[in-house]
């Protein structure tokens, strides 16, 4: 066999055999890196690789530690850990069932109108989550709202953090798929490609997302009627009524302000992503300040959190590097082009292909392993088919969400579970979750069909 | 056996240690970036070292923390099998994954990273931007540290599955006994 | 011996004009010829290494040689600007010379020797655009907080002149410029700046640069690895290089001047230049900051400082006695 051969075979090998392995369970940067370096070792073997290679590790590490676009990581989950542990997402949440609890599916309304908000605060998830299951689903289940329901209407409305600007998912894509567009272009003689930013990234996401709580509402109300037992009524005592007033001054406006403040700077482009993260950091401390909950324990606790999430994403990066420097030196780069570029039905069906790995690699894996393996494989031959970067990335971010929600390794199903009551069955989950999963794939299938969805906003700002 | 579960402890030790010291930087990112903001749309300034210094705090801190997050277990694994298991066949998972792939990592991250390393010793270098931080070489040396502090976690994991796997689960130092799930109070994971 | 490949990193993205085309077709004339038996694989900005790291690539093996411009590299010696350009500096043929015959090369290996590389002069874009500004400039007061993109020493004068100076990639200056993050610009010239498209957001676009004159690129290659291949290879890597290091100074030479034609005519694009006491307090700033080099502590540093103002005060009288009264006389009298 000439070297050409053995090298993209070893590199295709190595995707497949990455995933295989991934299923030990051992954690994800290490596996990725480490299966990687074995079947570097084997192409060391049969000439195809060169170890030299890895003198580039050090090179593209300072650069992830030197980048100013990826800051606004650490900023964005400072400021909705800090949210999350001051418990003004909970005021948010009491508020805002207390709003809604009169109507039928009144409950469900409101949680998922507070994961929208949650999620234009932050891009964590498991937080919201979280926070939403030990607060709204014993709230939802003492109503008397089918438990299917309740956890899906959770569990989705969770996850919106991750496509509701700003979005760490957002931030990293926005940095990978600003750097390939222009090279890409480029190549292409398109010297003056229009920028893809983070900032176009998150203008980009807000209606999808927007259609995304339409889409989880409406299904909502269309369970109001066609099935009441379902979701039932509840009633708010009268004299709660009046402080209510009150409550939404204190408890909703504040954030809401925050929220908008630091969103539309961002779109507005008044500020870049970095600089509206760290005023919306020190936004949330001093909400956090004014309900005297700045202690020392809280700050101690968000800067762990903060640290250790924003390390266990980076070292994904990391480990993803050794991937991308063992598969593209054996070819694999090669392989992907000539695959995508020859599938029948040209630049749509080579999306749609893109976009049926990823759906079904999130059954597995997580968005983060997805996009830092897939996005520098198949972007540059994506754009190269002049595929819209910023249509590309607010696509892939839909569909990853969904990750979080399908079984079996699904993130948002793990952490309800882990706050739902006992006697749950985990089976409620599991099929609370479908109808959402659907509705996703309807999203997805609506911004394919309607890119403008995506690309309006983006290009309205860009004027 | 005792021996190499202190040595385990120890390491542990250490990861905390610098863990809980190296978070507080990601409170210093929010600090610098906001002066840095209200520095440049209020008053028209602008530091260009403290353009550098938030940035490379945020290096500093994600290299620094990761071998306390390798103890806290918050770096995502994917546990379909891994979960549900019984904790002998996570120790093997562990051990295997310890020596086939965690230490592999960090030694070609050390050997090659050496070099660069020294070498920014060697001039002192500071940020390609003119005006900017000096110690550039010292935020290069987090990559050692990273390597470092991964490879004596995964060590640690590594006596942690000694440990299980020889009957001597008791002797597990207590900040990284498998436990039951971990519940609702670290919901790190999902980012 | 066989067929050898050898990496080349670029600062540069894949195609762009004058630059990137410069490194690509470099590396296909080695390859020609060499008739193949040293083959040169292009990797452009951020395929393999992040673009500020092309050079480490190189020191630690990763690749054989890298293309970008010296004064990337200012924190690994101040030195190193020279060999690009600084400002107020010299003019293309006057870094040449000073490269090339007044001992300009000699000092250039001797800070890369710390590093195991060598440099060739691979590129010039010639004198450079001052920038482009939203606004018009009436006086110095003008620059007052303005908030300017520009990097290097270059951006040391303009923060003495009272400009706030960032510096960003190329790609993202445009959408700076747009949203007002920055009041002005600069980037290379019309070549290039039209390619990026900064007319649509400012149109006042001044000149000449007094900070980037005769910016030169060069060509790095791994030494050790250099000196082992066969003197032919060794010979065609270097007469190469010189060639491109024309090519590429005729191809600005060439395309700026229909690029700001098309500006002007097209795209209703203002000339203007800077007003005289920004020039001369620019002067002042200049040479305040080559001062600072002159004192260094390295010696490295301050022999090459000592050596670059010698050869400028030597070459600047060819240029300023016979060059500059031909183009002012052009200038005046010729017309076709
Ligand atoms: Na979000
Ligand atoms: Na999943």
């Amino acid at each position: 066999m000439d070297p050409v051969t053995i090298g993209e075979t070893l590199a295709a090998l190595m995707f497949f055999g990455v995933i295989g392995f991934l299923l030990l369970g051992f954690p994800v940067a290490f596996t990725l890196a480490g299966v990687s370096l074995l079947f570097g070792s084997v192409g060391m073997a049969f000439g195809v690789f060169d170890p030299s290679n890895f003198g580039s590790l050090p090179s593209r590490y300072i650069g992830f530690m030197t980048n100013e676009v990826l800051v606004a990581v650490p900023l964005f989950i400072f400021m909705g850990v800090m949210l999350e542990r001051s418990q003004i997402a909970e005021q948010l949440l009491l508020t805002m069932s207390k709003l809604f609890g009169n109507l039928r599916g009144g409950l469900g309304l409101s949680v998922i109108l507070v994961g929208a908000m949650l999620a234009a605060s932050t891009g964590v998830v498991g937080a919201t989550v979280v926070t939403m299951g030990l607060i709204s689903l014993p709230a939802m289940l003492r109503a008397g709202y089918d438990p299917k329901l309740a956890t899906g209407v959770i569990c989705a409305s969770g996850t919106l953090g991750q496509i509701i600007p700003p979005s760490t998912v957002l931030i990293f894509m926005g940095d990978m798929l600003s750097g390939i567009n222009s090279q890409v272009q480029m190549a292409k003689g398109n010297f003056a490609p229009v920028p893809v930013s983070v900032g176009d990234l998150f203008a980009g996401a807000l209606l999808p997302g927007i259609l995304l709580v339409s889409l989880y509402l409406m299904f909502v109300i269309f369970k109001a009627v066609t099935d009441p037992a379902s979701c039932p009524a509840t009633p708010v005592p009268p004299e709660e009524k009046g402080a209510l007033l009150g409550e939404v001054f204190t408890a909703l406006l504040p954030p809401l302000c925050l929220i908008l403040a630091v969103l539309g700077s961002i779109l507005g482009g008044i500020a870049t992503p970095t600089e509206a993260a760290s005023v919306g950091a020190v936004g949330a401390m001093l909400l956090a300040a004014l309900r005297w909950r700045l202690t020392f324990s809280i700050l101690r606790e968000t800067v762990i959190a903060t640290a250790t999430i924003t390390s266990m994403v980076f070292v994904i990066l990391l480990g993803a590097s050794v991937f991308s420097i063992v598969f593209r030196m054996m070819g694999g780069d090669n392989l992907v082009h000539e695959f995508l570029s020859n599938l029948p039905g040209g630049t749509l069906a080579a999306v749609a292909v893109v976009m049926i790995i990823m759906f079904f690699l999130g059954f597995i894996l997580d968005t983060f392993e997805i996009i830092f393996i897939v996005i520098p494989i198949t972007a540059p031959v994506l754009l190269a088919m002049d595929v819209d970067p910023v249509w590309l990335g607010v696509l892939v971010g839909v569909n990853l969400q969904t990750s979080f929600l399908t079984p079996p390794f699904g993130f948002a199903l793990f952490y309800l579970r882990g706050v739902a009551p006992a006697d749950l069955p985990t089976s409620a989950i599991y099929r609370g979750i479908l109808p959402f999963v659907v509705l996703q794939i309807v999203a997805i299938a609506i911004l394919f069909i309607f890119p403008g969805i995506v690309t309006w906003l983006p290009r309205l700002i860009a004027g | 056996m005792r021996f190499i579960a202190g040595l385990a402890a120890v390491i542990c030790a250490v990861n905390l240690v610098i863990g809980k010291t190296f978070a507080w930087l990601s409170l210093a990112i929010v600090a610098v970036c906001f002066t840095v903001v209200v520095q440049r749309y209020l008053f028209a300034i602008s530091h260009v070292w403290m353009q550098d210094l938030y940035i490379w705090l945020n290096g500093a801190m994600f290299t620094a923390v990761a071998g306390f997050a390798l103890l806290r277990d918050d770096h995502v694994r994917v546990d379909i099998f891994y979960r549900p298991a019984k904790m002998r066949t996570k120790a093997l998972s562990d051990l295997l994954g310890v020596f086939l792939f965690l230490l592999p990592f960090t030694w070609v991250v050390y050997t090659y990273s050496m070099p660069f390393v020294q070498r920014a010793w060697g001039y002192h270098e500071a940020s390609a931007n003119v005006g900017g931080m000096p110690g550039l070489f010292i935020l290069k040396t987090f990559i050692i540290a990273f390597a470092v502090m991964i490879s004596l976690q995964g060590v640690a994991m590594a006596i942690r599955s000694i440990l299980v796997l020889s009957g001597n689960a008791a002797l597990v130092p207590k900040s990284i006994q498998y436990g039951p799930d971990r519940g609702p109070d670290h919901p790190q994971g999902a980012v | 011996q066989g067929n050898i490949t050898w990496r080349m990193v670029t600062t540069w993205p894949k195609n762009f004009p004058g630059l990137g085309v410069g490194a690509q077709r470099l590396a296909d004339r080695i390859t020609a010829a060499s008739g193949g038996r040293l083959t040169v694989q292009v990797y452009s900005a951020g395929e393999l290494v992040p673009p500020l790291q092309a050079l480490d690539a190189v020191i630690d093996g990763s690749a054989e040689m890298s293309h970008g411009a010296a004064y990337y590299w200012q924190n690994k010696s101040p030195a190193l600007s020279f060999f690009t350009g600084v400002p107020y500096g010299m003019t293309t043929p006057e870094l040449t010379a000073w490269i090339r015959f007044l001992g300009g090369q000699e000092l250039w290996d001797e800070i890369y020797d710390q590093f195991g590389v060598q440099g060739f002069l691979s590129g010039n874009t010639g004198t450079q655009a001052g920038g482009w500004f939203r606004d018009e400039l009436t006086s110095l007061e003008d620059l007052k907080g303005i908030r300017f993109r520009t990097p290097g020493l270059g951006g040391r004068v303009w923060e003495k002149l009272g400009a706030t100076v960032t510096n960003m990639a190329a790609g993202e200056i445009f959408q700076a410029l747009q949203s007002g993050t920055l009041d002005a610009a600069e980037f290379v010239g019309p070549y290039n700046d039209l390619a990026l498209g900064f007319y649509q957001v400012a149109k006042n676009y001044y000149m000449p640069s007094f900070v980037e004159s005769g910016l030169a690129t060069e060509l790095v290659v791994d030494k050790k690895k250099y000196q082992e291949l066969p003197s032919d290879l060794q010979a065609i890597i270097r007469d190469v290089s010189q060639a491109e290091y024309d090519m590429v100074s005729s191809d600005f030479i060439a395309n700026d001047p229909r690029a700001l034609k098309t500006l002007v005519d097209d795209h209703g694009v203002i000339v203007r230049q800077f007003p005289d006491d920004i020039m001369e307090a620019g002067a002042k700033a200049s040479v305040e900051v080559i001062e600072e080099l002159r004192n260094s502590d390295d010696p490295l540093v301050k022999k090459t400082t000592e050596s670059f103002i010698e050869a400028l005060n030597l070459v600047r009288t060819r240029t300023e006695q016979i060059d500059a009264p031909y183009t002012a006389a052009r200038e005046k009298y010729l017309k076709y």
